[in-house]
Formats: structure tokens, C-alpha cells, sequence
């Protein structure tokens, strides 16, 4: 019971001096901006309405594994094609902090689109595949050839 | 005596103290009727927290539980990953109340006094968000929010947890018997002489003999302790989760489902989870499976905050079962609310311990406090405890993944999950590829599982089962339910463990109802076709149907 | 914005898969104008491109492989025991069942083995055999049966997809029922390191001149005395026209075939390219995209074309190919069918509401009601409203969107899209439709 009480008696010395204190003083920035600089650098950024809904659409995937017909992904390495291309997209909106880790793969895409016609649940991979390479290579890395938009 | 203690129950509780009892040199013996983790260990919510609760009765327990979060992270560097939560002020209708303004202070203030202990365990200092803060964050969130606090805590792979403590106490001379129940401790004169067991997969019984059991069963003991003529009280809990297929945010959201109990949606390694739901549980533990209307409760509690999550897709629902004290008295403190240890000198059977509650994210100190109790038990002088130490199996080193991508012929986001589940022991993994580059096939493509990682788990982490690779290396488990990596790793398996055609189709027609039991009240959308592919490509395959 | 196109036809099946492309190409031969507007590959490209009928739902199980029952003696006693199943509520129609094989292996002559009065036992990975009523050229060869001599199991160096040693394992479990000795060899494809290659990679690398017949040489040379016929891993070709099994098996100097696939399987890609093939041959319009119409006389959007035919058949497959799908509810999207088949006693207008968990049984081989969902038809085919009657003049379904059959739990799955599709596509073509 002792030790109750005492985590209650500090617990409101800290509502009623210490917390006040520490938000007048000890505060730098807003607290979205204290939050960002907590967390941004480790790749733990929001998730933004167009990230959600390339999420949402990524979700039909089935990992049939047609797509892969008509994706030759000639340039890539050896390991990059073994994971392939529809796996870049599997994996890497599923987990944002690794996305760095997925320019190889994003990077070999040849932009043709062949895969969006295979695909039984209609999953608009280029769209995603573009959103991706935009993400980790910047706005204008999207290939041109076959890039409708 | 064959053994100094006999351990039973193969969760985070068993398999900490056989590392611990190990490490001290007692001789241990491990026999657990699955794997390790398959009880409320594994299916637990996969967190490793400070214990923000108890500052409201023992702030420090709060700093010893901070501290040993602290502890986790030093032993197992890969295993963990930061979640951020955010808990929304919400208020009852249009407007503020004052009431909801103090509850809000109250909030701020108490999060803000757990800040003092983050430093302990690594963690980040909360902050208050607007409103306006609050939905750039979190744009999914439901209109009419105040606001925000946020919380930092760490995550784990539970399952993985388990299996490390347990390679640990094997590296240190315990011996482990998965697959193997407990049928009956054995006691003679008052005092418990050993236990009966009989091994699951071959049929196998015998007997060891040991002056100490620590009975670690969980939910469990109730009946092993009928079978034993002792009483362990305890009132079990069902908890369910769902997994979500994906990321949902990289945030954890703190909610009230419509019941107003505390619920949560939270990233964790590749996916989300939503839970939990607790319900007292008097049923066959074995036959345990989540209900249409627990389902239901879990989405309707989450799209209250986040009404998006109605749109993503459920791959799979699980539960375990907690085991909480019957009942406690108001004079015991805080931490002995959550655990206990039972002395079974009281109904004639000295020697044996039983623990009954505890938390995931205080397993190492529990299980320190078990081996010093079981110490004391054997007459032993006493011997520090080192687990907080000495690092767990693959612990010493967390390998960059871009760089072993260039040292090897792996993709970099597969070398990341690698990483993740085996710290430097991906290293091994990957110089298997030297002497057979085949085993480069990634099996899933969600997980990133190389075949090299199969072999290497059946080889190394105690693998009698295909269905145990669920847990070593989440196979099958992921959106895809084994599409691809289902039959592959099972002739995998089959060449590694010498088994029959017959057998390989045993084990791969037990992985697959693992998963069918965890999928079959969530079906829908693309899950329900990804189920009908995967049962018709497996029935193509020959698997057994 | 183009105007759209208006086309004409007698018949309009949605879906491309098998029960589809069945269904317009025998719609065709009775001389009507069929199009057939299709999404995307479906099922059938991710079957294992075998054909099965009905498994003997009263075989014993250690009966002589030569007792098997022709398929449609199987068929009917599968019948007998689900009066949910397609070849059930067919009634006698299911007589139509020889007829509509001997079609399939007709219109897809170049792919497909002609059918035999029995069923063809083939192998999979795992060393079992499959009954199979009609199975592609590349896998006859390996019918446990027609084996003169040792069976020999090839793993190819590198690959891990196959388990050599596993499925010839396996495969001698069937000496005492008839099938042949099996042994297990390794051979190097001689294509260089293809340990990280997926099924169609190694399929499309065996297609250039020289490369089939590299693997079949080397095959050749680590054949064991008395080998009969060797069975590789299903990646002989992607397209059929690269004609990659006869070269292997020229120059491997005896037959080759290939086991069964799971997914993603080359040889299921290679059914669907001949389905399109023979659509093509026979002068079946084909149109891409999804169709948005309110059924048979109406006109239907796909793309920019608007298509206007006084019948349907409606063939666009389970949950995979889009012809159910689930939301909470169970909803067929195409014109708003009520989903009320289903193997077991769940079946009923009230299927599509119920909670996936009672849906399903704990036991995951069982049947499952809702992994069997679909629409209840009539003897005719005519899907049927909620009252039991047929629900739009001119309307016929064909394949997986019918209710009470599962591919995964009764190995019916392609038997009755050629079945139904057969039938659906005849009865289309009569003007009135039906009888």
C-alpha cells in the first residue's frame, strides 16, 4: 500500500510541478516536429493516402506468379531477378523502412507494363512499381517508354 | 537424479529459465508438447514494453521492467524494431469537457513521466500533437480527434524469442525434447522425484528423474496438474489477433473498442496486428480458434478510430491463452499481480515450482527470479545470473544487409529479413550458398525465406516437425499461405531429416491445416482467392487432400 | 473520347478460361457468331494443365491402377454421393461427358493427348499419381500405365523445384498396383547455373535450337538399364510451338514427359495459350477488358466495344478468375446472380451473408461450402434466381462460378468447365436456347 500511495503522490507532484515546468522550458519545436525527428530518419515516416491506397491495391496480389511472364528484367543481377520483380512490389510497400533496400530491383524495371495484362486479380502493378521507384529514386526516375501516368 | 530440474513447457518462461538454470551449470532437462512458443508466448502480442502500467502502483517496477527491455535489446539487437504509438484524445460528442481536458492532462502527464524511464530501454520521449499534427500523421484517422500523445515501445518476434533462449540453453548443455508432453511429475514421500513423458512423434514414454520440476505449461497446467494430484490455480484468458497483410501505418494507434476497452492496431515486422480481445476460457486449450464474432469485434473496434482498415486485407486470425492469477490479494505488489511462482510443498509436492502469469517483455526476469528459487530449492550456493549479459544465439552482431547483399548472391531487402530473424548468424546462412548456390532460391517472396534459411533452421534450431518452421522462419504464415514455399521447404526438410514420401505428405498436410485453422474465419476478399489457389495448387502438387 | 464500336453476335461468353473457350468454340461449331470478352488469365493458366475428371470416389485404396473406372462411370458415382455437384444436378445430360472430352482434345489437338477409355495415372512431385481424363502430349508419356519398362525420375542439376530421389520414392509405393519400377537420376541441363531460375525461365531457356536437345542427351546418358520412359520437371517449353518435349525426347531416345505443376505452372500456361490459339483458329472475336451489361439482349460495354447478343454464357470462373467474389457478402459482380450453391447443407439463399466460419469446416480437406460457392443452376444450365427459377431468358453458366464443386477437394475442377462449357455453349447457339 506504501508504495502505491507514493506512486500516486508523484505521479501528481509531476501534473502539478514538474510536467508544467518541463513544457515551459524544456520545449523545442512543435510536437509533430520533435515526432519527425524522432522517427523519420529511421524510416518510420507517416503513411500517406496515396501510399494506403497503393497498399489497399497491392492487396489483390495472390502471388500466382504470371506477372513474371512477361517481366524480363534483363538488366538485373542474378539474385535481383531470382526475388523478382512482382516480389519487389510484394515486399517492399509491405514494409516502408526497407524500401532503400529495393532501388536494385525497382531500378530494373524496363517500364513496359507487360505485366498488368496478366495479372488474374488485376492488381495494377505498373502504377505501384512506378509509385515504388518514385519513393526510393525520386520523382523523375519513372521510365519513360510505356509510362502512361 | 538424471537431472538437476526438469522444465516443463517450451514458452518464453520455460526456455529463459532452462538458459538460465543452464548458464548457472544446473543439469536441465526441456520437454514441451509442441514447439517453442506455441502457447501464449508466441501468440502473444509480440512486445517488448517498459511496463507503463505499473507507475500507477510501483514506479519502480516500472524502471526494473524499462531496465530489462533495455536487457533484451543488448542480447537480441536483430530481433527487435521500434513502434511508435499515438493515442488519440477522443471526446464523447461535439466539444470538449472539462472532464475530457483533465483526462487528456492526465495522459500527457503520465506518458511524460514515463519519458524518465525511456533512457533504460533506448526509448524515444513522447511528445503532444494537435489536432491538425495529429492527421498528417495519421491522415486514415476518423474526423473529430483533439489530439494526441505519443508513446514509444519495441516490438519482437516472439516465436523466435523462445527458439533463441532455447538454442542458448542447448549451447549450454541443457537438453530439449520438443514434441515430448509431460503426462505426469512422479513424487514420492511428499516430494516430486522426476516426470513421466511420452514423445508425440514416435510414441516414445519414459520417465527422468529430477529433485526440482518448474512447471512453465501455462494454460496448460491446470490439467497436468489434475493428472499429478496437485492444484495449480489460474484463470485463463483467450487473446485474439488479427494480422493485417501489410504495414498499415508505421504507427501503432491505441483505441477503445465499442466495449471501451483498450484495443490497438500496430505495425509489427512486415505486417500489422489488431488486438486483442480477452475472455475468460475454460476450454480444451489444444482447440483453441478465434470466432466469427471475435472477428468482428476486433474490425469493428479498429475502424471506429481507423475506418480504413474495413478496406485491408486479414490474412489470418490467432489466439493463445493468458494465464492471469485466480485472484490476488490487495497486499502483494505489483509485479506478483502479474506472476507468481507456486511452491507445491503444500499439497505433498516439494520440488515442484509453478509459474503462473507474467509478460512477455519480463520473461528474462522471471525466469532469473525461477532459477533463483530453483537454486535455493537444490541446496545450491547461490550463482549470478548472466542472462542479461551474455547474447542470445546470432546476438552478438547485426550484419548490414546491403552489405552482405554485395558479399553474396542475395537480393538486399532478402538479406534484410535475413538479418532480421538470425543477426550474425545470417552470415552462416549465407555461406551455405558457397557450397550449394541452389539453396539462393527464394522460397517467399513476402518473407524474403531462403531455401539456404530452411535448411539451416532444420539443421541448427531444434526442427522435428515442417509446421515448426512456422515459427523458425515464418514459413507459410505470410498473405500467400504457402503458395510457394509449402512444398519446397518440405523436401527440403525431408532430405535434411531422412523422411519417407509418406511422411513428407504429413507433415505438409499438418503445416497447411496450421494455416487453414488461423484463416478460416477471416475469408474474404483477396484471401478467399489466394485460399482457392492455394488449396488448388497444393491438390495439384499431390499434397495430401 | 471514341465512340464505341457496336458488334453483333448470337453468343457472348464472358470468361476466357477453360469453360469459356469450350463454350464459344462449341457455340462456333454450331454455326453461331460467338464473341467472348475475357479480363485476364484465370484459373486454368494456373492449373497443372492436366485434366481431371472425377477421381473414383469409391476406388479402394490399394486397388490395381488397371481397375480404374472409365471417367464417366467415375463421374457418375461422384454424383451419386454430391447432389450439390455440377455432374449431379446435370442429371442425365452428365452422358454428354465422353462427347465433350473427345471436343477438348479435338479443338486443342496440337496440345492435348486423345483420351483413352481409362484415365491416365501421372505423377506428381510428391510421388503420387493423379488420375487425369485428358492431359497435355508432354505429360502422357509418364502414365504409370503406358510406362514399357523403368520409370526414371530426372532432377535437373540445380533446380530444387523437383526432389528426384522423393518422387521415385514415392512412385515405387505403385509397383504393387501396376506402375512400373522408379529410379532417380540427376541430369545437367547444360544451361548453366539455373538454381535461382523460376519454372517459365527454365522453360523459356530450353526453347532455342540445341538447348531441349541438350537436356535430352544428357538425360540419354544417365539412363539406367532398362529405362522405360523418364519424367522431367514441368518446364518443357513455354510455348507450344517451340515443340521443346518431342525434341527432348529425340534426342533422349526414349519418352519423356512431365510430372504435374503447381504454381506458377508452365505447363497451365501452355493450356491457356492453346485455348486462345484454337479461339483464334476457329474465328472467335476475342474482347479485352471487363464487361459492364445487364445481361442477355442488352448491351454490354468491354472497353469500347459495346456488344449486343440475345444469348450469354456466363463462364468467369470462382474467386480467382473474378466470377464470385466476397465482401462481407458473397456477390457474383457480373449481373448481381444470388451465390446460393455449395457443397453441403449451407446451401440456400441465405450462403451469401453467413460468417466465413460457418462456412467452413475445421477439417481443411473436407468440402468446404464456401470455397465451393457459386451459382445454382437448372439441368439446362440456366442459373436461377432465389425463387428457383431460371433468373434471365438466354443465360447459361458454365465452369468454376457453378456451386458445389471444388477443384482442391474433389479434382473435378476442369471436367466440368469442358462439361458445362460444352453444354452451355450447344444450347446458346439454338436460337431460344435450351431444349
Amino acid at each position: 500500500m506504501a508504495t502505491r500511495a507514493g506512486a500516486l503522490s508523484y505521479l501528481a507532484w509531476r501534473a502539478l510541478v514538474a510536467h508544467p515546468l518541463r513544457r515551459l522550458f524544456r520545449r523545442r519545436g512543435t510536437g509533430l516536429e520533435r515526432f519527425r525527428a524522432a522517427y523519420v530518419a529511421e524510416g518510420l515516416g507517416p503513411t500517406t493516402p496515396e501510399d494506403r491506397a497503393i497498399g489497399e491495391a497491392a492487396s489483390a496480389c495472390v502471388a500466382c506468379g504470371l506477372c513474371e511472364l512477361g517481366c524480363e528484367l534483363a538488366v538485373a543481377a542474378p539474385a535481383v531477378r531470382a526475388l523478382g520483380l512482382h516480389a519487389a512490389f510484394r515486399l517492399y510497400s509491405r514494409s516502408v523502412a526497407e524500401l532503400p533496400l529495393a532501388t536494385s530491383a525497382l531500378a530494373a524495371c524496363a517500364g513496359c507494363d507487360g505485366c498488368d495484362a496478366l495479372c488474374p486479380t488485376g492488381v495494377p502493378i505498373s502504377r505501384i512499381v512506378r509509385h515504388l521507384r518514385a519513393k526510393v529514386l525520386g520523382e523523375g526516375a519513372a521510365p519513360a517508354q510505356g509510362d502512361r501516368g | 537424479m538424471d537431472y538437476d530440474v526438469i522444465i516443463l513447457g517450451g514458452g518464453a518462461n520455460g526456455t529463459g529459465t532452462a538458459r538460465d538454470c543452464a548458464m548457472r551449470g544446473l543439469r536441465v532437462l526441456l520437454l514441451e508438447k509442441a514447439d517453442f512458443g506455441v502457447g501464449a508466448s508466441g501468440n502473444s502480442s509480440g512486445m517488448i514494453h517498459g511496463g507503463i502500467r505499473y507507475m500507477l502502483s510501483d514506479r519502480h517496477v516500472t524502471a526494473l521492467a524499462c531496465r530489462d527491455s533495455g536487457y533484451i535489446q543488448r542480447i537480441a539487437p536483430h530481433l527487435l524494431f521500434r513502434i511508435p504509438f499515438l493515442m488519440p484524445f477522443t471526446t464523447r460528442a461535439a466539444g470538449a469537457t472539462l472532464r475530457d481536458r483533465a483526462a487528456w492532462y492526465a495522459t500527457e502527464v503520465y506518458v511524460g513521466t514515463y519519458d524518465l524511464f525511456q533512457p533504460l530501454k533506448r526509448g524515444k520521449p513522447s511528445t503532444r500533437l494537435s489536432a491538425d499534427e495529429l492527421y498528417r500523421l495519421e491522415p486514415g484517422l476518423r474526423p473529430g480527434l483533439r489530439g494526441a500523445v505519443t508513446l514509444d515501445e519495441w516490438g519482437i518476434d516472439a516465436f523466435r524469442l523462445c527458439a533463441l533462449n532455447a538454442l542458448s540453453a542447448r549451447a549450454h548443455g541443457a537438453e530439449l525434447r520438443t514434441w515430448t508432453a509431460a503426462r505426469e511429475i512422479l513424487a514420492e514421500g511428499g516430494r516430486v522425484r522426476g516426470v513421466r513423458f511420452r514423445d508425440a512423434l514416435t510414441g516414445e514414454e519414459g520417465e527422468a528423474r529430477a529433485p526440482v520440476v518448474f512447471n512453465a505449461t501455462g494454460a496448460w497446467s491446470p490439467a497436468l496438474a489434475r493428472r499429478s494430484g496437485a492444484a495449480v490455480p489460474m484463470r485463463p484468458g483467450k487473446g485474439v489477433h488479427l494480422t493485417l497483410d501489410r504495414r498499415y501505418s508505421n504507427y501503432g494507434v491505441i483505441l477503445s473498442a465499442v466495449d471501451g476497452r483498450q484495443m490497438f492496431v500496430m505495425p509489427h515486422e512486415s505486417e500489422s496486428i489488431v488486438g486483442t480481445t480477452d475472455d475468460d476460457y475454460y476450454g480444451d486449450p489444444d482447440d483453441l480458434e478465434a470466432t466469427n464474432d471475435e472477428v468482428e469485434y476486433l474490425v469493428e473496434g479498429a475502424a471506429s478510430l481507423l475506418p480504413g482498415v474495413r478496406n485491408a486485407r486479414i490474412t489470418r486470425a490467432w489466439c493463445g491463452l493468458r494465464t492471469t492469477i485466480y485472484a490476488y490479494g490487495p497486499n502483494e505488489d505489483a509485479l506478483s499481480r502479474e506472476h507468481q511462482l507456486h511452491d507445491g510443498a503444500a499439497y505433498g509436492r516439494a520440488g515442484l515450482l509453478s509459474l503462473v502469469g507474467g509478460k512477455l517483455a519480463s520473461y528474462r526476469a522471471q525466469a532469473e527470479e525461477a532459477t533463483d528459487r530453483i537454486v535455493a530449492l537444490l541446496g545450491r550456493a547461490p550463482v549470478p545470473c548472466r542472462t542479461h549479459e551474455e547474447p542470445l544465439p546470432g546476438g552478438d552482431e547485426v550484419p548490414d544487409p546491403a552489405a552482405l547483399a554485395r558479399a553474396h548472391p542475395v537480393a538486399a531487402p532478402v538479406a534484410a529479413r535475413l538479418v532480421y530473424r538470425h543477426g550474425g548468424r545470417a552470415r552462416e546462412i549465407l555461406r551455405l550458398l558457397e557450397e550449394d548456390p541452389r539453396l539462393g532460391l527464394v522460397l517467399c517472396r513476402d518473407e524474403g525465406i531462403l531455401a539456404a534459411e530452411v535448411v539451416h533452421c532444420v539443421r541448427h534450431e531444434q526442427v522435428r516437425r515442417l509446421q515448426d518452421l512456422r515459427r523458425r522462419c515464418r514459413l507459410a504464415v505470410g498473405a500467400c499461405a504457402g503458395l510457394d514455399c509449402a512444398r519446397v521447404a518440405a523436401q527440403l526438410a525431408a532430405r535434411e531429416l531422412g523422411w519417407s514420401p509418406e511422411q513428407v505428405r504429413a507433415e505438409l498436410a499438418d503445416l497447411l491445416d496450421a494455416g487453414w485453422r488461423e484463416r478460416r474465419p477471416i475469408l474474404d476478399g483477396a484471401q478467399l482467392v489466394q485460399e482457392e489457389l492455394v488449396r488448388g495448387a497444393h491438390a495439384a502438387a499431390g499434397a495430401p487432400w | 473520347m471514341v465512340s464505341p464500336r457496336a458488334v453483333a453476335a448470337d453468343v457472348l461468353v464472358v470468361g476466357g478460361g477453360m469453360a469459356g473457350a469450350i463454350a464459344a468454340l462449341a457455340a462456333r461449331e454450331a454455326g453461331a457468331r460467338v464473341v467472348l470478352a475475357r479480363r485476364a488469365p484465370g484459373a486454368t493458366a494456373l492449373s497443372s494443365g492436366a485434366i481431371g475428371v472425377a477421381p473414383d470416389p469409391l476406388a479402394l485404396p490399394g486397388e490395381p491402377l488397371r481397375a480404374a473406372r472409365e471417367p464417366l462411370e467415375a463421374a457418375r458415382r461422384l454424383a451419386r454421393l454430391r447432389p450439390d455437384h455440377p455432374y449431379a444436378v446435370l442429371g442425365e445430360r452428365l452422358g454428354a461427358l465422353p462427347e465433350a472430352l473427345a471436343f477438348a482434345a479435338r479443338v486443342l489437338a496440337p496440345l492435348l493427348a486423345p483420351p483413352l477409355e481409362r484415365p491416365r495415372f501421372l505423377a506428381t512431385p510428391f510421388g503420387t499419381a493423379v488420375p487425369a481424363a485428358l492431359c497435355q502430349r508432354s505429360q502422357a508419356a509418364g502414365d504409370l500405365l503406358a510406362v514399357d519398362g523403368a520409370l526414371v525420375v530426372a532432377g535437373l542439376r540445380g533446380h530444387l523445384g523437383l526432389d528426384a530421389a522423393l518422387a521415385a520414392a514415392g512412385l515405387e509405393r505403385y509397383r504393387a498396383r501396376g506402375g512400373p519400377r522408379a529410379f532417380a537420376v540427376e541430369v545437367d541441363p547444360g544451361l548453366g547455373e539455373v538454381g535461382l531460375f523460376r519454372p517459365h525461365e527454365l522453360a523459356r531457356a530450353l526453347e532455342p535450337p540445341g538447348a531441349a536437345e541438350a537436356l535430352g542427351r544428357a538425360i540419354r546418358a544417365a539412363l539406367p538399364a532398362g529405362a522405360g520412359a523418364a519424367l522431367v520437371p514441368p518446364v518443357l517449353g513455354l510455348r507450344p510451338e517451340a515443340r521443346v518435349p518431342e525434341r527432348v525426347a529425340a534426342a533422349a531416345g526414349i519418352p519423356v514427359a512431365e510430372l504435374l505443376a503447381d504454381v506458377p505452372s508452365v505447363p497451365g500456361v501452355r493450356l491457356q495459350a492453346a485455348l486462345e490459339a484454337a479461339l483464334a483458329a476457329a474465328g472467335v472475336e476475342v474482347v479485352q477488358g471487363a464487361l459492364q451489361g445487364a445481361g442477355p439482349g442488352k448491351p454490354a460495354m468491354v472497353g469500347a466495344d459495346e456488344i449486343t447478343a440475345p444469348r450469354w454464357v456466363l463462364a468467369t470462373g470462382r474467386f480467382v478468375g473474378g466470377g464470385v467474389v466476397r465482401r462481407g457478402t458473397l456477390r457474383e459482380p457480373v449481373l448481381g446472380l444470388p451465390v446460393q450453391a455449395a457443397e453441403g447443407r449451407e446451401a440456400g439463399v441465405d450462403l451469401a451473408a453467413r460468417p466465413a466460419a460457418s462456412l467452413t469446416g475445421a477439417a481443411r480437406s473436407g468440402p468446404q461450402p464456401l470455397l465451393s460457392a457459386g451459382l445454382r443452376v437448372d439441368a439446362l444450365l440456366r442459373p436461377l434466381d432465389g425463387r428457383g427459377r431460371p433468373a434471365a431468358d438466354g443465360l447459361f453458366a458454365a465452369g468454376a462460378v457453378l456451386g458445389g464443386h471444388e477443384q482442391a477437394s474433389d479434382g473435378t475442377g476442369l471436367g466440368v468447365a469442358i462439361l458445362t462449357g460444352y453444354l452451355a455453349g450447344r444450347a446458346a447457339a439454338r436460337p431460344g436456347g435450351g431444349e
